[in-house]
């Protein structure tokens, strides 16, 4: 279990190092999100560029990726991000992490950046550098193919080719959908002219208590089963939540002047589309659909950013234009955030043809079709659209109050967060900018939950009203330290305890799968400070790169417009309100008024070693 | 008798069933050294469970020089005391059910009537039913088309 090597590639020296993974760092931070974070926060310079050799690339897979524990398929791709200059990482499933762990690597360190077009092959403890000269131009599927067809039965993680010319918002890649999507962490592996890392391994996980995996895995799957969300998603997927946050009129629509949008696009209207639902490795969900038109998904970020935030309600355009993403390696959430917003601009008269050559109107495939091309190839207006919100400077001031982003990463849920007031605490806060991933409370959703099944999760006090700010900071305090510890294990979060279900993974459970692997005797609050100590060393790595108080906002529009439609109708976030709320949230996380961790922390967290 | 009978339409390629074998057989998780496969190719779009189906005239039975295999209760068994490790079995069967990594040869021993991989799938993929005549006549079809591919 505990075998796991750490590979340090510099790709400038053409020289590679192995290591064991540290086993007191482990303990601290276990693996996935909070050992990259440290190791970013350790190993990159204030103020380089993402682009730059100095910029450095890690995939970490979670301490328990590859083994029997459900859902254990998950590895992190961090790196200074060049969408946003501040942490960029991403979590990601399918194959890839568990094979990194049965070549017998826990991690990758990528730094300098390569002469030529470079691919990694990992095989059994081994490393290489080849030469990626015939593989650089093609898409993702087309490159993974073709190193099956050369290797063997490898798992690859690629860049497409808006990866290799440097979009801003590129991504990640691993099967014909898995992606490490945000924070363009694509367009550090094209700077680095790296275009692949191919897995094939032999070797098992070695467990400590077998028979206890068994037992426990048993349990958990059974409780697991049980849960209604669990056969839910696993017969519609995530466009579930579509028409939860239609009806309640929290669907992004047409860059968020609207907020909500067709049941066209409904789980049983994209159901309809679909051949089988298939799995990442270990999982149990099977959420993922593969679709009739020849990829996988879309994913309810795809229905709603791809759909109904640019115009389109036919379920076959939307899953095309999810498929095109993919191919080209575009991460969909900024793709759907930085074209709506484009198309506004153009409507609104600050922009015009003089950039756009074109006439810009929502709700044309064929527009965004070309466009995401465009952006890919960086040709004409795609060329600029490819460099993500940096726009701002662009397109002028204005600008800025039209577009849905935090920290400068456009937001990743189609989930218009004027109405929940914890999910736009959690977007406001969020180490990555505006992403739901981190702390989103899904639970504020269902409103018929009891509260004391609220207050059971998050604590005492909390109201059962999603649009009550009292105590919200509670909600994304437990959030965002349980779901950062489920990214350290490997775990999806669609089992995570308190994301979709009040019956998933927590603590206790951790503590038992940690115990049955490993050996090691943890308790649950042990288990919260790992959480907690990842959501420091990313706020120090943030701050470090001036990030305070002043950067966890909101868009201007969930400030100053009510909602327009539905349940929703009127709705707005208070910035008094909010600005109390901040205060709260940085209260418990024992941060300084103004966002930043204290001193002492920053001592404390700097000497683990 | 219950044997083994695999739906691919309902398998997701999670690999839950091989890494439950390798966990219970080897102390490992390693969907590569079990008992069960686990065949998948996401750009192609399939995933196929590969069992073993307990022949009744098995390959692997009939050319063991060493006698390593025997029938015991309807299930094809490997000696691990007779056998020498040199793989023919694992070359010879038709349907690649029999797994050789590390030295080792595993074969499918239904784990004494409480198969792992059954119990890992949480999609029903993998079935442990008493044979009926509908059952093995699908089965029968299945290792039909197995012998059909193998040919080519």
């Amino acid at each position: 279990m505990l075998k796991g090597k750490l590979g340090i590639i510099d790709l400038s020296k053409n020289k590679i190092t192995i290591k064991q993974t540290s086993e007191s760092l482990k303990k601290i931070l276990y693996g996935g999100r909070g050992l990259n974070s440290y190791y970013l926060y350790k190993m990159i310079k204030p103020s380089i560029d993402p682009f730059s050799p100095e910029n450095v690339l890690i995939f970490g897979t979670g301490f328990l990726t590859g083994t029997l524990v459900p859902n254990s398929s998950r590895f992190n791709v961090s790196a200074k991000s060049p969408e946003t200059g501040i942490l960029g990482d991403s979590n990601c499933g399918g194959y890839f992490a568990a094979e990194m762990k049965y070549a017998g690597f826990d991690r990758f360190i990528i730094i300098g950046k390569s002469k030529k077009p470079c691919y990694l092959y990992i095989t059994d403890n081994k490393i290489e550098i080849k030469d990626a000269r015939d593989y650089w131009g093609m898409d993702t599927t087309d490159v993974q193919q073709t190193l099956r067809r050369d290797l063997g039965h490898v798992e690859v993680a690629c860049c497409g080719v808006a990866g290799e010319n440097l979009v801003r918002f590129a991504c990640v890649r691993t099967g014909v959908k898995n992606a490490a999507g945000r924070c363009g962490l694509g367009a550090v592996m094209g700077s680095k002219q790296l275009k692949a890392i191919a897995v094939k391994g032999t070797q098992g996980i070695q467990i400590e208590h077998p028979e206890e995996m068994l037992e426990t895995v048993e349990q958990l799957k059974e409780y697991i089963m049980n849960s209604k969300i669990t056969s839910i998603l696993g017969t519609v997927g995530t466009p579930l939540l579509y028409e939860v946050s239609n009806t309640l009129g929290a669907i992004r629509t047409k860059n968020s002047q609207l907020n909500a949008w067709s049941e066209s696009l409904n789980a049983e209207e994209i159901e309809k589309h679909v051949e089988k639902m298939i799995s990442c490795s270990s999982c149990i969900v099977h959420c993922r659909h593969r679709n009739k038109l020849g990829g996988e998904g879309p994913e309810y970020t795809a229905v709603g950013l791809l759909g109904a935030n640019i115009g389109i309600d036919d379920p076959c355009k939307v899953i095309e234009l999810n498929n095109i993403c993919n191919e080209l390696g575009l991460d969909i959430s900024s793709s759907g955030t930085i074209l709506a917003w484009a198309l506004e601009l153009y409507e609104r008269g600050i922009i015009d043809k003089k950039i756009t050559e074109e006439e810009l109107c929502f709700g044309n495939f064929e527009l965004a079709k070309k466009l995401l091309y465009k952006i890919s190839r960086r040709k004409g207006f795609g060329n600029i659209l490819a460099e993500s919100t940096k726009n701002i400077a662009r397109f002028g001031e204005e600008s800025k109050d039209y577009l849905i982003a935090i920290k400068n990463l456009p937001q990743s849920d189609p989930h218009d967060c004027r109405y929940i007031k914890a999910f736009a605490l959690g977007i406001a806060t969020s180490s990555r900018g505006a992403d739901h991933l981190r702390s989103r409370p899904t639970l504020e959703i269902f409103l018929k939950l009891p509260q004391e099944v609220k207050e059971k999760i998050y604590g005492k006090g909390i109201p059962n009203d999603p649009t009550s700010y009292i105590a919200k900071e509670k909600t994304i305090y437990f959030s965002d330290n349980i779901f950062a510890m489920i990214d350290c294990l490997g775990i999806c979060k669609f089992i995570c305890h308190g994301f979709n279900s009040p019956h998933f993974v927590d603590y206790t459970w951790m503590k038992k799968l940690i115990h049955s692997a490993s050996g090691w005797t943890v308790n649950e609050n042990d288990l919260e400070m790992v959480g907690k100590r990842v959501i420091d060393i990313e706020r120090m790595f943030n701050n470090r790169e001036g990030i305070s108080k002043k950067d966890d906002t909101l868009p201007k529009r969930y400030f100053d417009d009510p909602m327009p439609l539905n349940l929703s109708k009127g709705h707005h976030i208070d910035r008094k309100e909010f600005d109390k709320l901040l205060t709260n949230y940085y209260k418990i996380r024992g941060w300084t008024n103004d966002g930043k961790v204290k001193k002492e922390r920053i001592n404390e967290l700097e000497a683990l070693a | 008798m219950k044997y083994l009978y695999v739906y691919p339409e309902k398998c997701t390629g999670c690999r839950e069933c091989s890494i439950a074998c390798s966990l219970s057989k080897f102390g490992e998780c390693n969907p590569k050294k079990a008992a069960i496969t686990i065949v998948r190719d996401e750009f192609n779009r399939y995933e196929f469970p590969i069992i073993c189906f307990q022949c009744e005239d098995p390959v692997c039975l009939k050319f063991c020089h060493q006698n390593a295999y025997q029938i015991k209760n309807g299930i094809v068994i490997r000696d691990k005391d007779k056998c020498i490790g040199c793989r023919l079995c694992a070359t010879l069967c038709p349907y690649n059910s029999i797994t050789s990594i590390d030295d080792e040869i595993i074969k499918c021993d239904l784990c004494e009537g409480d198969p792992k991989c059954v119990k890992y799938c949480s999609t029903g993929a993998i079935q442990y039913l008493d044979e009926t005549e509908e059952l093995e006549k699908r089965r029968k079809k299945m290792t039909e088309k197995f012998l059909e591919i193998n040919k080519k």
